[in-house]
């Protein structure tokens, strides 16, 4: 085998280890639209989701968990329909790991015991995570809706006024649901 | 050259293998199946050569009562490959 074969069959080769971005795209859709049907719920029963005290958060938390558990099923199946990880994808989903680590281990219980509405740490952990993510993948679409999320966590301290679950539905539609549509429809690099 | 390495990656499905290997964190065998072209048994026997050589890693399991074997280049294979593909591409464009 000559030189130049044996590059063009490591050219080949290496071609063939393509980044999927659609299942990640996937995961930001199911998140934008789950969250923001969740807002929506909350804004439309308030009286039923906040009747005791803990409610609202059984609300936020059990839901979230159960989506959890579907999106990694999800995640689990098409990594094994694939059959192969890329660097790039490791990297995210040990990322989006953590996030979810963050949120369940550390957001949640200090909120419950600090009696204090979490939405405002979730945005900036929320924002972190899509930047990052963004960073990771060069997509300007993910960078953009990580820095949204950014100004909607100041907007929260600077206008506390405003009901948070708008913030929330904002923060879901320009930092998962239009990144995530871009992710999908984005071809494979 | 690494004369060793260079011997194991004169074979064309072993070069796919490796090349692959190294762009990727980790790799099913049904996938090396398909995109080094080999048969099952063909792929078996490549990869039992180059983990031998200590150039990947295979790691068995098993996924719902099927098995499922992984395959991962180690840091010797990948360390080896870089300073072979150095040198393919030093021999290659000394031949121009």
């Amino acid at each position: 085998m000559k030189s130049k074969e044996q590059i063009n069959i490591i050219n080949e080769a290496i071609n063939k280890a393509k980044v999927d971005l659609k299942p990640l795209g996937f995961n930001f859709i199911f998140w934008g639209i789950f969250i923001t049907i969740m807002c929506i719920i909350h804004l439309s029963f308030p009286a039923f989701i906040q009747q005791t005290k803990f409610s609202a958060v059984i609300f936020w938390v059990v839901l979230p968990l159960v989506g959890m558990v579907y999106t990694t099923n999800y995640n689990i199946k098409i990594g094994i329909k694939k059959g192969y990880e890329t660097h790039i994808g490791r990297v995210i989903k040990i990322v989006w790991m953590v996030f979810g680590l963050s949120w369940i281990l550390v957001i949640i219980p200090v909120s419950i015991i600090n009696n204090q509405n979490p939405v405002q740490n979730i945005v900036l952990l929320l924002a972190l995570t899509v930047f990052t993510t963004g960073l990771i993948l060069k997509s300007k679409s993910v960078i953009v809706g990580g820095v949204i999320l950014f100004l909607l966590f100041y907007s929260i301290e600077f206008y506390p006024l405003v009901n948070t679950l708008v913030y929330t539905i904002i923060a879901q539609i320009f930092g998962l649901l239009l990144p995530g549509l871009v992710l999908y429809n984005q071809k494979d690099e | 050259m690494n004369k060793d390495l260079e011997k194991l990656l004169f074979n064309p499905i072993r070069l796919k293998i490796i090349s692959f290997l190294i762009s990727v964190d980790k790799s099913s065998f049904k996938s090396l199946s398909k995109i080094s072209g080999a048969t099952k048994g063909n792929l078996s026997i490549q990869i039992k050569k180059l983990n031998e050589a200590g150039y990947i890693k295979i790691k068995k399991s098993f996924n719902n009562n099927y098995p499922n074997t992984t395959c991962s280049i180690t840091i010797k294979g990948k360390n080896s490959f870089k300073l072979f593909f150095k040198e393919l591409q030093l021999y290659k464009n000394n031949q121009r």
